[in-house]
């Protein structure tokens, strides 16, 4: 039997200022499967964090559901909350009730909460599903290639070939500098350009 | 310059186009094309003879069209690398074949005429875009400035190639047309920028430093003169920046807030047209120099290069970074970094802090002696698959190729052409499941199932 744990983010007010957060850790909790839903202010936090962890082992979660922003900013975090817990971090599921649901519907309280509690159902049916995934590596060659050599490229080839490693630097034209070898004294300070 | 042309870990390449990537994170393999400089830059020493005797003049780029430069030639004296290259739409030789003066003359042998472009393949881990900005083409729009038409209009770059020490003038600010020095020196700000009619939308940042800079100058290098500046707003959010305005305005400069309606010519001098919005009248300078502060646009080429390297691009043609605000000089192209204007308008100092910001990124990337792959990527069922290889057409990282497998039917071995996924250049978009038929591409972590039990309960 699977053992899902359910985490709803407030975000501050930029969701429970919004949507009715204890009704919807409420109502996605008859879910199949789900044996533990809490919700938090901020669930990215330390606290919240930890809080994840805490009941993964106390209830024995074998894989976990954030209901918070968009997985392009916390997915990452999250699945590395999931590593501290000892689970695989691809038995995560995120549902984006932040920027698809109280940010584009604060005018209607009740239908975004109702939407919100269907995202999160979305996302409990698909981590019902998942199995654990590994990572694989690949070699790096330890060299970079800057394309441009006006003050933006000679700067970021300098500093990457401080750091020790190989550099490539192009530039079309037949000498380097770009616009800023154009220039006369630069601002604030007159300094040369050169 | 000089400390990027000899760090001992940095290969510069000039006159060189990068004309071919290939590959992805931590392993990319680039084409990189030599143009032909007609001088062995190996014998060269710069001594700079053949430029001296070169008989052919023609407009220098460098000097935005201000000046003469020969067809042998160096952009200016302290040039890196400081050696010439020979201009090959405009030599004598390359075109009829008679002339050669550069060849004779030569103490070292170094000019060769018969150099070809070389084409050179990298390995590299990481990539950098610093491609910069060119001018946005004012000329072609600005009526009410003459479209180019009156010598004396000129661009900030101009005034800057005419005040730098090392340029044509050594230093001295002329009028294009005469020769002679200016006493009223007109400044108009955001020609092309935040100009929703004519130009973009955007603000270009460095123009209203520069401008404040350029009306210094005039009042400092020219006895008796008169700077007046026209201007929508100054903003100067920067360290030291507002002090610098105030400064200029102290030295005498004088701001009009206000639109440049029309510039006509008057005998020798420059009647500007305007608006004081302030004093709410009508305003009226008689210039003998007009100095345009135009806005920044992507480098000619730019999105060509965008398209090569895979790098997305906004809707002004700025490459375009993963996240605005938290991840400022990555792209969503693993590997790929941006530095400088080319991700969007900046001035000097913001260039040089994106800079180092694009090398830290790079060289946390190639500390690392491997890479964890993204497991979340396209694998296919090989009892399910019909070796159709819809897959493979629709693939845009060129991940999928055919692969022969041995199975056996009734005892016999038979041979069969099935998809294969390379795990290093896949993505993860997902095109092969769509395509796929026989539903045996799958992406993990996005499976057929997982997504369709996701579909069902949301019909619920």
């Amino acid at each position: 039997m699977k053992r899902i744990g359910l985490f709803v983010c407030w975000c501050g007010s930029n969701i429970g200022g919004v949507i009715d957060v204890p009704k919807v850790v409420q109502e996605a909790s008859k879910f199949p499967g789900v044996v533990f839903a809490t919700d938090y202010k901020y669930m990215c936090s330390e606290p919240g964090q930890d809080t994840i962890v805490k009941a993964v082992k106390e209830h024995n979660l074998d894989r976990v559901v954030v209901a918070s922003c968009t997985p392009r900013l916390h997915e990452p975090t999250f699945r590395k909350t999931l590593v501290t817990a000892g689970l695989n971090p691809y038995m995560f599921e995120m549902a984006n009730i932040r920027e698809q649901c109280t940010w584009v519907h604060s005018d209607d309280k009740e239908g975004a909460t109702k939407k919100a509690i269907a995202l999160i159902r979305r996302a409990l049916a698909k981590v019902s599903k998942v199995e654990p995934l590994f990572e694989s590596h690949i070699p790096v060659t330890k060299k970079a290639l800057v394309i441009g050599g006006g003050i933006a490229g000679m700067q970021v080839a300098i500093d990457i070939a401080d750091n020790g490693h190989q550099v490539i630097l192009v530039e079309r034209e037949p000498t380097i500098g770009g616009k800023m070898a154009m220039l006369d004294k630069t601002f604030p300070t007159l300094d040369c350009s050169a | 310059m000089v400390a990027a042309a000899q760090h001992p870990n940095i290969k510069l390449m000039t006159y060189s186009e990068v004309t071919d990537v290939k590959g992805y994170i931590g392993n990319f393999e680039v084409t990189i094309k030599q143009k032909p400089r007609y001088v062995d830059h190996v014998k060269c020493t710069g001594c700079g003879t053949c430029t001296e005797k070169c008989p052919t003049k023609v407009t220098s780029e460098y000097d935005l069209g201000i000046g003469k430069r020969k067809c042998i030639y160096i952009n200016f004296p302290q040039a890196v690398p400081g050696k010439p290259i020979i201009d090959a739409e405009n030599c004598r030789f390359l075109k009829t074949g008679k002339c050669g003066v550069c060849k004779k003359i030569c103490p070292t042998g170094a000019v060769d005429f018969d150099q070809k472009e070389e084409i050179i393949e990298e390995k590299v881990g990481a990539i950098v875009m610093a491609t910069g900005f060119d001018q946005f083409k004012w000329d072609e729009v600005y009526g009410e400035y003459g479209y180019g038409r009156y010598p004396d209009v000129i661009t900030g770059l101009h005034f800057e190639r005419m005040s730098n020490a090392g340029g044509l003038t050594g230093g001295k600010i002329v009028r294009p047309s005469d020769g002679k020095e200016p006493k009223v020196v007109v400044f108009i700000k955001c020609v092309g920028s935040r100009d929703e009619a004519k130009g973009k939308t955007y603000c270009s940042r460095a123009c209203c430093m520069y401008t404040a800079k350029h009306a210094h100058q005039v009042l400092d290098k020219i006895s008796d003169s008169s700077a007046y500046v026209f201007y929508m707003d100054v903003r100067t959010p920067g360290k030291a920046y507002d002090e610098f305005y105030r400064r200029t305005v102290e030295e005498g400069a004088q701001y009009i807030r206000g639109r440049v309606s029309k510039i006509y010519q008057s005998g020798e001098k420059l009647i500007v047209v305007g608006a004081d919005t302030l004093l709410g009248r009508p305003v009226e300078v008689e210039a003998d120099l007009v100095v345009l502060a135009s806005a920044m646009v992507p480098s000619e080429g730019a999105d060509k290069i965008a398209q090569l390297v895979g790098c997305p691009t906004d809707k002004d043609g700025w490459f375009q970074e993963a996240h605005p605000k938290l991840r400022p000089v990555e792209t969503m192209t693993g590997g790929l970094f941006l530095a400088g204007v080319c991700q969007g308008p900046k001035d000097i100092p913001d260039t040089v802090s994106q800079a180092s910001g694009a090398a830290v990124k790079v060289c946390a990337l190639l500390s690392n002696d491997e890479l964890a792959t993204d497991p979340m990527i396209c694998q296919v069922d090989e009892k399910l698959c019909s070796g159709c290889l819809v897959c493979k057409e629709v693939c845009p990282y060129k991940a999928i190729s055919a692969k022969t497998i041995t199975e056996r039917i009734d005892g016999k071995p038979v041979d069969r052409i099935v998809a294969e996924v390379n795990t290093g250049l896949c993505q993860g978009c997902g095109n092969c499941t769509v395509a796929c038929r026989a539903g045996a591409a799958n992406l993990k972590g996005f499976t057929n199932q997982q997504v369709l039990a996701e579909v069902d309960t949301l019909c619920q």
